[in-house]
């Protein structure tokens, strides 16, 4: 399926290039008079480039757009090469990006200077609960256990992350809620070299989102809560953060946005589309399979969540990880060390 | 795994890939190197199963076909039959090029199927082993892997550690990997994501490989002709059994280590079988025992260098670095975890390396005199074709000029690289690995609250980095070059 999207794009490409020649009105009858591009700040293959392709699917087949959805991969730097790039591209709704909570994560750690406000948000198109877990020949038990220990042996405890992602906020929000409790963050990358770490005993905890546990468990991880408000159905023995007496929320919801200054009509049009693809049977099914609660919210009501969800941001305050070591000026040094030595082997030669 | 390759797509693919591999292989002017990383691009439209079939079949036909020009010609198509010219010319010469060819080509089988045993057999348990390297570890094994490059190449260490530091070095411009802070990007927004892989690698191979051949002569074709056989019967085989089984076992161990490649795996088995020899005179004027030294260890190093690709997700060979570039960008991370998530993509690697070289061995059998005449067509026919799939190459991957830019400018360190003589494995190697070294030390000193002491303390990565720093103390002895070992 992501291969007759890739498909798709490739064909596409000549097109494109008549489209940024073309002369362009932007009436709103006349929108969208060329395709769409959906930048996708992360690689093909993931979790978030999954997601977006299963709508360009859903609009494709039950025909819910005159012309056809693009799906860029912009990936690399936790989604802040790709969010730029959307940020920066023309405000006429034939670029949009669908990014989840990272956009506003990336901002308040620093790891880029735009956020929410730079965008005309169109649509959430689903909600994932976040689970955290350890290796199956962990101590810990429960969250309390845990959370004890991390209040009694402060920054002992290693938590794997995507330094910035929600990922990382999530264990910032179950930091939180045991005041006095702290985890040392390490850099870990992705769900699949989280689980290696993790199992490998290299660091001692880690978030997933309910999907990947689902998929992850069988190789040997134990999730201990469910940063949900209530028990998820998917996973009906996993109790919540609050159960265990650790005040924390968080969860993931994924957001479709256009660039600041994209005129209404086409913010509505885009909304209307991404709403008509949600009722589709194909959105609905695939969704579950994902175990993404199929939650919509357009215009005011959007509004409303997305300044809840980043205003809840401001409780939390970022502790920097320690210096690293600045490898690019280490690699430069070695160049001319070893082109010195290059040079006096090759002059040497010539003089013997 | 038997169902992928009941699909007549699979095998199709499977064909064309091993006959494009072969062809290459035998045109001297073309790599194997090159021809995968001109496909890649082509591949992303491709399911990950068929774009892996594709390219591991071109691997394994690449490797294979410059048997052909090294024996017809004495001209080795790919570096890794260096060692056959040696032996199969004089011997096509002496009026028998069918017999060198058959002893090439059954011991190019021969020598695949052994290492896709090893393949087969050990890239699993590597895979499950492999969770117990944490970060410090991974940090370590990178740097093990420059330090084989450096200090077991073919050329001086000095060069070899150059090329190696520059090769990381064009690695850094970008986003940090770790904390994805910019750095080095000059204030364009083009160089956030740094220099891709493909316009990298399509640049130093193919435009250097271009800007190379134009700058020198080419040579004067040397043609052997006669109408012998290429079948060879299986009882002829039987006295050379010993010489198979350890060129393909030396084969197949020096494509696990990371970044020495067939040119090198075929260079040791030759020496080893000139010194287990009972008629080390022959070598250099046509031994038979030569060809199949040569000819079943490079074909060895193909799934040699598989087994630390799947498993670890550190490549083998230059060609082992491209395929790592190939899987990540259809979104499969090798590793442990490619056996649990992706087990398709996994079959499918391990049952072309075994496919492809029984379609190799049938396509050779069939067809050898006649690719050969292919490896007479002339540079300036085929320098403007590869160029133009190299700037299509490199634009295709994500619409921008400034990837096109950077291949251009790749091919001019290429050339460079190749005028100073500095070895172009390090320098892939090093740029493919350089991101993966710095995550890990990154990740690993947060870990450890910023202390490098993991590093030593720690058994596994300690016995690396001594293993490392051995290689690079050794003393540097002056190396046997092809021609020393024929006198």
């Amino acid at each position: 399926m992501a291969t007759t999207g890739l498909y798709r794009k490739f064909i596409w490409i000549p097109l494109l290039l008549i489209g940024a020649l073309a002369p362009r009105f932007s009436h709103a009858q006349n929108f969208p008079d060329g395709p769409i591009e959906v930048i996708v700040p992360f690689n093909a293959g993931g979790g978030s480039d999954v997601f977006t392709r299963i709508f360009q699917k859903a609009i494709r087949e039950n025909e819910l757009c005159a012309q056809p959805l693009v799906i860029k991969n912009v990936g690399g730097a936790g989604g802040t090469i790709g969010s730029r790039w959307a940020k920066d591209a023309a405000p006429d709704g034939y670029t949009i990006m669908c990014l989840h909570d990272g956009i506003y994560t990336a901002q308040h750690y620093g790891n880029a200077d735009w956020g929410v406000d730079d965008f005309e948000p169109i649509a959430a198109t689903g909600r994932s609960a976040v689970v955290i877990a350890v290796s199956e020949d962990s101590p810990y038990e429960t969250l309390s256990d845990l959370m004890e220990d991390a209040k009694a042996r402060p920054y002992e405890l290693v938590f794997g992350t995507n330094l910035g992602a929600p990922n990382h906020y999530s264990a910032l929000f179950v930091q939180n809620g045991k005041p006095g409790a702290k985890f040392r963050f390490t850099q870990t990358g992705g769900g699949s070299s989280r689980l290696n770490q993790v199992k490998g005993g290299h660091i001692d905890l880690t978030g997933f989102s309910v999907a990947e546990y689902v998929q992850f468990k069988e190789a040997g991880i134990r999730a201990l809560v469910v940063l949900s408000e209530e028990r998820e159905p998917a996973l009906p023995d996993l109790p919540t953060a609050l159960e265990q007496g650790v005040d924390a929320t968080h969860d993931l919801m994924q957001f479709w946005w256009a660039p600041k200054g994209t005129p209404q009509e086409q913010v509505d049009y885009l909304a209307k589309m991404l709403g008509q693809a949600m009722e589709t049977p194909y959105i609905q099914e695939r969704l579950k399979q994902l175990q993404v609660e199929p939650i919509f919210l357009t215009g005011d009501a959007l509004k409303q969540r997305i300044n809840e969800r980043g205003a809840r941001l401001n409780e939390i305050t970022i502790e920097k990880p320690p210096p690293l070591p600045p490898l690019q000026w280490i690699v430069l040094g070695l160049v001319l060390i070893f082109g010195i030595w290059v040079w006096r082997e090759e002059t040497s030669k010539r003089t013997a | 795994m038997i169902e992928i390759f009941t699909s007549p797509i699979v095998i199709g693919l499977i064909v064309l890939g091993t006959a494009l591999g072969i062809t290459v292989g035998a045109i001297p002017g073309l790599t194997g190197t090159m021809l995968i990383a001109l496909s890649l691009p082509l591949t992303y439209t491709m399911e990950p199963v068929h774009a892996l079939v594709l390219l591991v079949a071109m691997y394994v036909g690449a490797v294979s076909g410059g048997l052909i020009s090294a024996t017809l010609l004495r001209m080795p198509g790919t570096p890794a039959a260096i060692m056959t010219t040696l032996d199969g010319y004089p011997m096509a010469q002496a009026g028998k090029p069918g017999r060198a060819l058959g002893l090439g080509m059954g011991a190019s089988l021969f020598g695949g199927i052994i290492s896709w045993l090893a393949l087969w057999l050990l890239a699993e348990p590597m895979a499950d082993w492999s969770t117990f390297l944490g970060p410090f570890e991974y940090f370590s094994l990178v740097i093990l892997a420059l330090a084989l490059l450096a200090g077991v190449g073919e050329s001086t260490r000095a060069k070899g550690l150059l090329a190696g530091a520059l090769g990381v070095l064009a690695a850094m411009p970008g986003t940090h990997p770790a904390t994805g802070e910019l750095r080095w990007t000059f204030g364009f927004t083009s160089m956030n994501g740094g220099f891709g892989l493909i316009p990298v690698l399509i640049g130093i191979f193919a435009i250097g490989k271009i800007l190379t051949d134009i700058t020198i002569e080419e040579a004067e074709v040397e043609q052997s002709s006669g109408h012998d056989s290429s079948w060879i019967p299986f009882r002829e085989w039987l006295p050379h059994w010993k010489n198979l089984l350890r060129s393909s076992g030396i084969g197949t161990l020096i494509g696990v280590l990371p970044g020495v490649g067939a040119n090198i795996g075929s260079l040791a088995a030759y020496a080893a079988a000139k010194r287990a020899s009972k008629k080390p005179g022959d070598f250099g004027h046509g031994s038979e025992e030569g060809i199949i030294a040569s000819e079943a260890a490079n074909n060895a190093t193909v799934g040699g260098a598989l087994i630390p690709l799947i498993a670890l997700g550190v490549p083998g060979s230059v060609i082992g670095a491209v395929l790592l570039g190939a899987l990540i960008l259809h979104g499969l991370q090798p590793g442990p975890l490619l056996f649990r998530q992706n087990p398709e993509a996994v079959h499918a690697i391990i049952g072309t390396m075994f496919l492809g070289n029984i379609v190799m061995f049938c396509l050779m059998l069939g067809g050898a005199r006649w690719i050969a005449r292919l490896s007479a067509v002339p540079r300036k026919i085929l320098s403007p074709l590869v160029f133009i799939s190299c700037l299509w190459g490199a634009y295709a991957l994500s619409g921008r000029w400034f990837d096109v830019i950077i291949m251009l400018g790749f091919g001019v360190v290429g050339w460079l690289m190749e005028r100073l003589k500095l070895p172009l494995a390090p320098f892939v190697i090093g740029f493919v690995l350089a991101p993966v070294a710095e995550e890990n030390l990154c990740a690993g000193l947060m870990a450890s609250g910023g202390t490098y002491l993991p590093l030593v303390t720690r058994p596994v990565s300690l016995i690396f980095l001594v293993l490392a720093g051995l290689l690079l103390a050794r003393k540097e002895n002056q190396r046997k070059k092809p021609q020393d070992l024929v006198s």
